[in-house]
């Protein structure tokens, strides 16, 4: 076999290997109760704030404790505690997707993504 | 249509703006015709001018566009969509130029004006070359001006104007029904906070430089499959390509230094579709580039290096696609909002794409490949592999990146990985490992044909780097053998290519631009290993006590609570945050550390000074501060502050009885009654009117410095009166009430202030030897420059 061939080979198989490597090492965008029927696997859940129940931040006892309740795509809720101060701007957010694994009663979030109403997009004329 | 006449709106600026945009597309579309008829009728010297004119025409008009919209910034029109969008009247100068290309027109316009100036340079340096290769630039410049038209072809709007009127974008707004409206828009959305930072000034031009440069020697690759000339191209290309790599390089660093320098993720590279959306082009130019050298210097590999340079420019029309159209959505933090253009920046992709595969289609069966197997002992053999490890590592990042694509393309739903970093790490250390190994290997060895002696000099400097390795390996603490691997690649190749450096060091360093890019690249190996595997967070909050019930030790603890004035203990620093102070829009939080030695003592302390801007569209917008010493850096950033400002208030009084000598214990430090003084001379009091007057002289004693206070004790009328003593500093109120004639002593009420909503949540990360990241990047640099100059040389005798 020529040296090209053998180096072309490999190549594929590395190509091979990358794909599937995508593949396994990404998350999907799932919901709480796909979340809750497998714990301790990291998902993307997709929601918004419930604005209606308590959202608990209190720095001077733990500055790395918050916690809210979302209510996720599907219409389930769940208490979701970040080991993080809270995000800025957490409040104007209109979506949020958090990653991160379910743990008993409540989401473990490792990371909060949000989406605010647009910064550049404004579509009124503030005068 | 509503008849209202606008009163003070400055039309000219943006009819101008908009003219010069409609003549630039036109000029650029009669440009590239006419370089295209002149290439294919070469006897015909009237084609050539009219397309020189006619570039000239488009370069005036590219100049036109931006004088008019950088006077419309800078003169605050925001009857314009994009000043009033993008600036406000309270911004400096030099951050009206970063509001210029904050949106996707002034960008794209930025892109347009150095692919301008590339043409500038090529119509005097081109040659023989400069009918095709112009051809293909101006196509790219008809694709660019195109974004700008912002014209509506029937039902499809072409391209987003930046001239747009406010008026016009938000029609149904009220506001504009009175003809005086601009009297009431007072102010602009202003500029992205996080984008207030003098690299967001000369981190776009360099990078857009770059992504600009790259369409040259794709203009080469095209015009010499046009040409059927397959050995010629080279030449000219090569030192071009060399500049995309060294310019993009440098924009791609800047990027990462201004992250590191002023966004709060802790960090140069975090892996955001937007950071790998321009690496992997410049991934794949490196190994285009290491792949025309093999070409120039046996001949062999034609294929390879063509198909490189094609890639390189698609994939920056590509990452120009996945960060333009919205595509990425969710999945990045700082990609531009979606104009409505995915569609046309669909075809310019596919328009070059196709181009390119049916040109290479075309010329298949003529072009040039080598029959023999390729021989082992080589340079050009080892430099291909690491070509080939270039792409696989360039593959697997646009593959992962691409993730939201798919799920389009196929409906799926799949997330980026969880873990990101080790996602990509897992794919990048064995990539990089290879590489450093080769920078070493690949550079012994000659072309064509070698003797042992390369092999005895490999396995010697091999021997000599393990060595070092281990040593620095221990050195720096490393716990994982993975590293040890990548510490030995890094290693090896500096050890080599400083040994292949000597005889070039006297005068003929020049020529050396290879080995002095592959120690840098050496060197940023080992920065980035050992800032990442020892970067140590130490805002850990040390105290002991679990603070909240639901607190379980999670890993992610990072952030530390910080009290005004209370010092805490953290790492091997004792850690004050001070008090704050208000600039311009941020405001800046002191926060003194002192770094503590083995035996507790203080070494020696700094101030550090992360900022915060409450903005009223973004919240807390934190810029973090850093300590640079040779050797590692402290980082700092606030996490979180309270949300309003802390009334005053003076709380926990206390009554102390003490006589001269005594000692006065509080909260926030102790005081010492020095004596009672009865010839006060307060200024701001009317001493006549009393029958006595007396004053505590108090000595204050807090942790690291020392303040008088003298509280007063009246009596006027036959009824006492207090004046109390504020120390500011210590926090700290004094108030004189009571003489107690019989024991001879003063009573004293201290109180403390609250400092309970006067806080901050900070963060603090210690990153080692990355100064080594930078330093390895710039040497890199150094090394790309020396071989553009090589190159032009070889360009300049060859002719």
């Amino acid at each position: 076999m020529k040296k090209t061939s053998i180096i072309a080979l490999i190549l594929i198989a590395l190509a091979i290997g990358a794909i599937a490597s995508m593949y396994g090492d990404a998350s999907t965008y799932e919901n709480f109760e796909v979340a809750q029927d497998h714990p301790g696997k990291e998902y993307h859940v997709v929601g918004v704030l419930n604005r209606e129940k308590e959202k608990y931040y209190d720095p001077q006892k733990d500055a790395n404790y918050f916690s809210f309740y979302m209510v996720d795509e599907k219409g389930k809720e769940s208490k979701v505690v970040y080991h993080n101060p809270q995000p800025a701007d957490f409040e104007r957010s209109e979506k949020i997707v958090i990653v991160g694994r379910m743990e008993g009663d409540h989401f473990e979030a490792s990371k909060i993504l949000l989406k605010c109403p647009s910064k550049y997009n404004e579509t009124e004329v503030k005068t | 249509m509503n008849s209202v006449t606008f009163i003070g709106e400055h039309l000219f600026w943006g009819n101008l703006g908009h003219t010069a945009v409609v003549v630039s597309f036109i000029s650029s579309i009669m440009a590239c015709l006419s370089y295209f008829f002149a290439e294919r009728n070469p006897l015909d010297q009237s084609w050539t001018k009219i397309a020189k004119y006619s570039f000239h025409l488009h370069s005036l008009a590219v100049l036109t566009i931006i004088a008019s919209l950088f006077k419309i910034i800078y003169s605050h029109y925001f009857e314009y969509h994009y000043a009033w969008q993008h600036s406000s009247t309270d911004l400096p100068v030099h951050f009206m130029i970063s509001c210029f290309w904050e949106g996707q027109e002034g960008s794209f316009l930025l892109w347009i004006f150095w692919q301008m100036v590339i043409g500038q340079i090529l119509l005097r340096t081109a040659k023989n070359w400069l009918n095709p290769v112009m051809a293909v630039i101006m196509l790219s410049q008809i694709a660019l001006t195109s974004m700008l038209l912002g014209v509506k072809i029937f039902s499809y709007k072409l391209g987003s104007s930046p001239f747009e009127l406010l008026r016009n974008v938000m029609a149904n707004a009220p506001i504009f029904k009175t003809a005086d409206y601009l009297s009431k828009v007072k102010d602009g959305n202003g500029l992205n906070p996080l984008l207030q930072n003098y690299w967001m000034v000369i981190h776009p031009p360099t990078l857009f430089f770059g992504f600009a440069t790259t369409v040259v020697p794709f203009a080469y690759a095209i015009a010499s499959l046009w040409r059927k000339d397959f050995k010629e191209w080279l030449k000219p290309a090569l030192p071009w390509a060399l500049i995309s790599v060294m310019v993009l390089g440098a924009g791609i660093i800047m990027g990462g230094f201004w992250a590191y320098e002023s966004l709060s993720f802790g960090g140069y590279w975090a892996w955001d579709p937007v950071e790998n959306a321009s690496l992997v082009p410049w991934l794949i130019l490196i190994a285009g580039v290491h792949v025309m050298i093999i070409h120039k210097s046996t001949g062999s590999s034609y294929i390879v290096a063509l198909g490189l340079i094609i890639a390189t420019f698609l994939l920056v029309l590509y990452a120009t696609f996945l960060t333009r159209s919205g595509i990425l959505g969710n999945s990045s933090v700082h990609s531009f909002t979606d104009l409505g253009m995915s569609g046309q920046l669909l075809v310019f992709l596919l328009v070059f794409v196709l181009l390119a595969i049916v040109l290479i289609a075309m010329r298949w069966k003529l072009m040039p490949r080598s029959a023999k197997d390729e021989e082992i002992y080589t340079r050009e053999f080892w430099m291909f592999i690491g070509s080939l490890v270039l792409v696989i590592s360039a593959f697997q990042v646009i593959l992962t990146t691409s993730i939201p694509v798919f799920n389009k393309l196929f409906s799926a739903n799949l997330a980026p990985p969880a873990d990101v970093i080790g996602h990509y790490n897992k794919w990048q250390m064995p990539m990089a490992i290879i590489i450093g190994v080769l920078t070493a290997v690949a550079n012994l060895l000659k072309y064509k044909k070698n003797t042992n002696e390369a092999l005895k000099k490999m396995g010697l400097y091999a021997l000599i780097s393990l060595v070092i390795t281990v040593v620095l390996y221990y050195a720096f603490g490393l716990k994982n053998y993975f590293y040890l691997g990548l510490l030995f690649a890094g290693v090896y190749g500096i050890t080599t290519n400083l040994i292949l450096l000597i005889p070039f060091l006297k005068g003929k360093i020049k020529l050396a631009g290879a080995s002095v890019a592959h120690i840098g690249f050496g060197i940023l190996l080992i920065g980035v290993l050992v800032s990442s595997a020892n970067k140590q967070v130490i805002s850990i909050n040390e105290s002991g006590t679990a603070l909240n019930p639901e607190f379980n030790n999670k890993e992610n603890v990072e952030n530390i609570y910080l009290e005004r004035g209370k010092p805490n203990k953290m790492g091997d620093y004792i850690i004050t945050y001070v008090k704050d102070s208000v600039q311009w829009v941020n405001t800046y939080y002191q926060v003194n550390y002192k770094k503590l030695n083995k035996d507790g003592e203080v070494d020696y302390e700094f101030n550090l000074y992360p900022n915060g801007q409450i903005n009223p569209k973004f919240g807390l917008v934190a810029n973090p501060d850093t300590k640079h010493y040779w050797g590692h850096d402290v980082f700092t950033y606030v996490s979180s502050v309270p949300s309003g400002k802390a009334e005053s208030k003076y709380i926990n009084e206390k009554t102390h009885m003490v006589a001269p000598g005594d000692t006065i214990y509080t909260n926030n430090g102790y005081a010492i009654l020095q004596g009672i003084n009865t010839n006060t001379d307060a200024n701001n009091i009317d001493m006549k009117n009393f029958q006595v007057l007396l004053g505590a002289e108090l000595k204050v004693y807090t942790l690291d410095k020392v303040y008088d206070a003298m509280p007063l004790y009246g009596v006027k009328d036959n009824s006492a009166t207090s004046y109390e003593a504020l120390v500011e500093e210590a926090k700290l109120k004094f108030r004189f009430v009571e003489v107690n004639p019989e024991t001879k002593k003063i009573t004293i009420i201290t109180s403390e202030k609250d400092t309970s909503g006067d806080f901050i949540i900070m963060k603090a990360i210690v990153f080692p030897m990355i100064n080594f990241v930078w330093a390895g990047t710039i040497i890199m640099i150094i090394g790309f420059f020396l071989s553009i100059l090589k190159r032009i040389k070889e360009l300049k005798t060859s002719f």
